[in-house]
This record gives structure tokens, sequence and C-alpha cells, in this order.
């Protein structure tokens, strides 16, 4: 029994130890030392811009997030249901709809990667110690927003194929009365 | 259970509902405790804690954040005639304007040359 017991509490500690061990992340990339030096000498000056974008991000992320979702809810999905109502087609319409929610969908997920890739990553890691990792990390997030780039700008285009549908259905509608 | 039984029983019986308390508390704060656990697993898998603007480090732009229950949309009811179409037209619009008014994460902010972290001593 004892030594069962001594078992499965050394089993619980090297668990809970594992949890806590840091990460080491082997560096892939050799940098030259010129490099290696404008990190550690511009470290501080980039974590701080890294922070101040950071905060712009999530602002960025909530207001641009609030108004495609307003577009969504109060104003597409609101005509789409009207015009279903009243019998009126707008198939067009509600297929871009369908576009426009997956690829809302796909931004709130790139957006997830993109900060958790700064906040746990990148701002964490110290640019004097480990300039290799960090140089990796904000290589890493660069190409991460520039996926939700693509996302933003796909939902844009979204955005004004809703509307050039939309004209054409205020067109065949308003030439049908 | 005979008699005999009962007796033999008794002892472990008696101890164990002295700490009847004490386990009470003690299931009370582990339940507590893995319930917090998961709260927190959610907040973050779920996109949550993204958008919390009430976390330390955005302090400086919470302010800024714009509240999205003021407007009101295009109405949900009603029949689809010209004055409901004209109305969603100047809506729609409006919101597409600020939508897309800004080049929403682009530019090159997290270039080597931007952050002064590239080959040349001039970068």
């Amino acid at each position: 029994m004892n030594h069962r017991r001594s078992t499965l509490l050394a089993i619980c500690i090297v668990f809970v130890t594992s949890l806590f061990v840091p990460q080491v992340t082997q560096a892939q990339v050799a940098l030259p030392e010129v490099q290696l030096n404008n990190i550690r000498q511009n470290c501080i000056a980039a974590q701080t811009t890294l922070n101040q974008l950071h905060s712009s991000d999530a602002l960025l992320r909530v207001n641009q997030g609030s108004m495609y979702l307003d577009i969504s809810t109060k104003l597409m999905a609101r005509l789409n249901s009207r015009i279903a109502l009243d019998r009126l087609g707008g198939v067009n319409l509600a297929a871009i709809t369908v576009d426009y929610e997956r690829r809302l969908d796909a931004f709130r997920s790139s957006y997830k990667e993109y900060e958790e890739s700064m906040s746990s990553r990148t701002l964490k890691v110290d640019c004097v110690e480990r300039p290799v990792e960090f140089y990796e990390n904000v290589a890493a997030s660069r190409e991460k927003r520039k996926r939700l780039h693509e996302d933003t700008r796909a939902l844009t285009a979204l955005l004004h194929a809703y509307k050039a549908e939309f004209e054409n259905f205020a067109k065949d509608f308003e030439g049908g009365e | 259970m005979n008699e005999e039984n009962r007796i033999a029983e008794a002892p472990r019986l008696r101890d164990w509902r002295q700490h009847k308390f004490m386990l009470l508390v003690g299931l009370t704060i582990f339940v507590s405790l893995v319930l917090v656990v998961i709260s927190l697993q959610l907040y973050n898998s779920s996109g949550a804690a993204q958008l919390d603007l009430s976390r330390p480090g955005y302090k400086d732009v919470r302010d800024k954040a714009n509240h999205s229950g003021e407007f009101a949309g295009f109405p949900a009811s009603g029949p689809i005639d010209k004055e409901a179409l004209d109305e969603f037209r100047k809506l729609y619009d409006e919101k597409l304007e600020e939508a897309t008014e800004i080049d929403s994460f682009g530019g090159d902010v997290l270039s080597d040359r931007a952050l002064g972290i590239g080959t040349s001593t001039g970068e």
C-alpha cells in the first residue's frame, strides 16, 4: 500500500513539474553577427513598438469586429429575411452572406492565432538573451498578421459584392413595380 | 449486516463522521478550483481573452472602443418597398464606408526595418 502510494505520488510530482518546465525552442535560423547585434541594441525599442502594436491591434480588432458583426446581423440578415418573407428571391444575396459569415469566422480565428503568437511568444522572449528566438517569433507573427490582413481584404471584397448584388436586386425590384 | 459487523464498523464510521465538515469544505474548494480551471480554459479557447480590453495591457486603448449597441440597424420586419430599400442603402453605405476606410492590419509594422532588427545598420 505504501509502495503504491509512493509510486502514485512520484507520478503526480513528475506530471505537475513537467507542466512548469519552460519549453525551450531550438532556433533554426542562423543569423549573422551584425543582425544579432542590431537585435540586441534595438531590443527595448522593438519591444516597446510591439507592445504598442499589440494594444492598437486589440482595439482595431474590437472596433472592426464590431462593425463586421453589425453589418452581418443588423443589415444583411435582416434584409435577407425580409426579402425571403416577401418571397422576392434574393438567393444571391443570401449566398454572399454565407460566404461573408465564413470569412468572418476565419477572421476571428486568424486574429486569435496572431494575438496568441504575439502575447504568448513574441512579447515574452528576452531579445537580448535570445535574439534568434525573438527574430523567429517576430517572423511568425508577421506571417499571421499577413493572413489576418488577407481576411480583412476578403471581407471588404464581400461587402462590396453584397452592395453590388443589392443594387441589382433593387433595380430588378423597382423595374418590376 | 449482523450485530458483530456493525460493532466492528462503528469506530471507522465514527472517525469518518468526525471529519465530515472538513471533508465538505475540502470538496467544495476542489470543485471550485475545477470550475475555475474550466472557465479559464473556455475564456482562452473561445477567443474572449483576445477581445477583453479590461486586461492590464490594454489600459490606454480601453476608452476608444466603439459601442456597437448604439447602432439600431435595418428594421427586422416590414414590407420590401422603395422606402425600405432606400433606407437599407443609406445604412449599408454608412457602415461600408466605416468598415473599409482603413486598411486594417496592413502595412509593414512588423518588418525588420520597422523594428530595427534587420541586417543593415541603417535598419
